[in-house]
């Protein structure tokens, strides 16, 4: 028992861990995405006022050269970093209990039934799911990693990367899951505290 | 048997996932693994082809590869930052200073400062728990009804979810496959409609029940003058100034919506630091809250793109849609049952997943009735607010039960609530009535209807000539909304 114990602390303290990453990338994209529109209009109107007013004789032209050739670099590492926090983040907010559930009988229910919902749910839904997925999108991914495949717009970005974060975020949260059943389990045998469901904010 | 199986495998699909919903396992889970298990079964049984499950993939990619839904980050972060940051409380202290000699004159603040913070951001958090923090213990001295009290606050803060830019019009524009811009422009008529009701409530409660609604007494009236107007034009220039950079980016053309969100975020932040509340652990906090929100909606939405994919694939929606249009009453029987039917299942369903599930199941019905999707939309989110505001998932409620003091009983709240409940759904019923208030202020006229009803009409049997909301509809003066 202990040794299990052991285990979902280690379990739940790399999915915080992985967690945080995914916590940073919600203000990096949101900075990045700010910055992206914020460049593409003063730019634009920057090299528009000097081609009417010619006070830099064209020179300023190479500082929309430079937006235009990296803009889809930019554009693209948005949804890189959506995705990521997605991926990234979900074991994290597992681990908080924070998927949104139907509570209409989970929230009446007992402690002891909450638990084997939980478990139960665990074995048959998460777990099951998570493996399938990951059948599904592992493959996916090595086409697109040994095919070095490239984004289609100049200035594109690789895309395994991002085709990575499917099949990995579903590999953290099988393994948050695998915790979180232990974790019922342990409390069904009598040990381990109980857990509190709180219902998931919004 | 397996012939039974292989015909009636959509209604059984459907009904495995209100089983599984119901047992209350998370949503996003029980949602991809039924569609998973029925994906494989039909698969096994050759209703689909085995390499179906193959789009699956690309399914999931779309989700994450798509521009608008990181918009729900964004305006997340955004509401987060400015719930901490004071702004609130300089518009509230403004407002009801100003309005504060009147009957009812602190639920006419509240009312507002709700549109103009929902006109800022996106999610109903902010605005109930910054407007609880500040307004109701104020109230609550000076005499007003307890329930009345929690009732205009929770549903002032409700309004964030119609005003433009809402978080709940982004995801249904994503879910109907309509520009975001037509959906805000289409809310605006709405949204102003339901301020009007809300404060023509205050008013009549101020002449039925004027206890319920007291004045300030002249000592708690501090602020006069120029010092008044000073405390009002703080709280309006920062949010005036918010509202230009998110709302008027968009409508100029200047930003998508994801980026003015993005841009939103750093004009929270200047207003934090410039009211000298901006830290590192509020910041931190707020992008932790950001996170889970996020990667928790999402993950529902690629459960549900599971689920639909099969659905979809076992003929769930020919299914659907042979139910929904076959309805008596043409489109406005179909209006009917599905407000009807959105507004009883929203007490089981949160609106992440009623827009998840339900929407793409209704859409393609709308459009065989000729229902234009964006007046759709508008109804929809008009008709969903009233799930924020009852419980199980009355998150309205949920939060000012968490910041009001211990002298309000949970039950003041629910049943504060009521009225305002059954004002949301009368701007549902006046939407349905009077489709103008929100096609009004779309760009595209609504005559291009007509034109998709006349080669509709053959296909319908219904024989209804109501099949479309009317176009522009005169009879209503179009009102125009002092600028909040």
């Amino acid at each position: 028992m202990r040794f299990l114990l052991v285990i979902t602390q280690a379990i739940d303290a790399f999915s915080r861990l992985i967690g945080v990453f995914a916590t940073y990338l919600v203000l990096l994209a949101a900075l990045v995405s700010a910055f992206n529109a914020f460049a593409r209009y003063s730019i634009a109107s920057i090299v528009g006022l000097e081609r009417k007013l010619s006070f830099g004789g064209g020179g300023l032209a190479w500082l929309l050269d430079l937006y235009r050739q990296n803009s889809n670099t930019l554009g693209e590492a948005q949804w890189y970093m959506f995705a990521g926090m997605v991926m990234f983040g979900a074991a994290h907010t597992l681990r908080m209990n924070e998927h949104v559930r139907v509570d209409v009988l989970y929230g009446a229910a007992s402690e002891r039934t909450r638990l084997w919902i939980d478990l139960l749910g665990g074995i048959f839904f998460l777990l099951p799911m998570c493996l399938l997925m990951i059948a599904f999108t592992w493959p996916w991914f090595l086409e697109s990693y040994y095919g070095g495949e490239m984004s289609a717009n100049a200035g594109g970005l690789l895309r395994w990367p991002v085709k990575l974060a499917l099949p990995l975020g579903f590999a953290l949260v099988a393994l948050q899951g695998l915790s979180e059943i232990l974790k019922c389990f342990l409390a069904l045998a009598g040990h381990g505290r109980t857990r509190s469901y709180e219902r998931p904010v919004q | 048997m397996i012939d039974l199986i292989k015909e009636y495998m959509a209604p059984m699909m459907f009904a495995g996932l209100v089983v599984f919903m119901v047992i209350g396992y998370p949503a996003a889970f029980s949602l991809a693994a039924v569609g998973l298990f029925f994906g494989l079964v039909a698969i096994e049984l050759g209703v689909i082809a085995p390499d179906f499950l193959g789009n699956l993939t690309f399914q999931l990619f779309s989700v994450l590869s798509n521009d608008l839904l990181l918009a729900i980050p964004f305006f997340t972060l955004m509401g987060v930052i400015l719930e901490r940051c004071g702004l609130a409380e300089d518009l509230l202290e403004g407002f009801g200073q100003l309005f504060g000699g009147l009957r009812g004159g602190l639920s006419y603040a509240v009312i507002l400062v709700g549109a103009i913070l929902g006109a800022i951001t996106g999610t109903v958090a902010a605005s109930v728990i910054a407007m609880g923090l500040i307004a109701l213990p104020v109230m609550l001295k000076y005499g007003y009804n307890i329930r009345h009290a929690t009732g205009v606050i929770a549903a002032s803060g409700t309004i964030t979810q119609l005003i433009p830019p809402s978080l709940v019009l982004v995801v249904l524009a994503d879910q109907l496959q309509r520009p975001v811009g037509d959906m805000y422009r289409g809310a605006f008529g709405a949204s102003f409609v339901q301020v009007l009701l809300f404060s023509l409530w205050v008013l009549l409660l101020s002449v039925l029940r004027p206890r319920d609604v007291p004045p300030l007494p002249p000592e708690a009236r501090r602020l006069r003058g120029l010092a008044l107007a000073w405390r009002c034009i703080r709280g309006m220039v920062p949010s005036i100034l918010l509202i230009f950079v998110v709302l008027g980016t968009i409508f100029l053309g200047l930003a998508t919506p994801t980026e003015a969100g993005a841009m939103g975020v750093v004009g929270a932040f200047l207003l934090a630091a410039s009211y000298g509340r901006l830290k590192w652990s509020m910041t931190y906090q707020g992008m932790q809250t950001t996170m889970r929100i996020t990667s928790m909606v999402v993950f529902i939405l690629l459960g549900a793109r599971t689920f639909s994919l099969v659905f979809q694939g076992i003929g769930g929606k020919e299914w659907i849609e042979g139910l929904l249009t076959t309805l008596p009453g043409g489109a406005i029987g179909f209006l009917v049952f599905v407000n009807v039917f959105i507004f009883i299942i929203a007490f089981f369903l949160d609106f992440f997943e009623i827009a998840f599930i339900i929407i793409p199941l209704l859409a393609p019905a709308a459009t065989a009735l000729g229902i234009d999707l964006v007046w759709f939309g508008v109804l929809l989110g008009a008709n969903m607010q009233t799930s924020f505001m009852h419980p199980p998932f009355g998150f309205a409620l949920f939060y000012l039960r968490g910041i009001s003091p211990p002298s309000v009983r949970s039950s003041d709240i629910y049943w504060g609530a009521l009225p305002w409940v059954a004002l949301q759904l009368m701007l549902v019923a006046l939407l349905i009535a009077f489709p103008s208030i929100v096609t009004f202020f779309i760009d595209a006229p609504s005559t291009l209807n007509l034109d998709t009803i006349e080669v509709e009409i053959p296909s319908t049997d219904s024989g209804s000539d109501l099949n479309s909301p009317p176009a522009i509809d005169l009879s209503e003066p179009p009102k125009f909304d002092e600028q909040p």
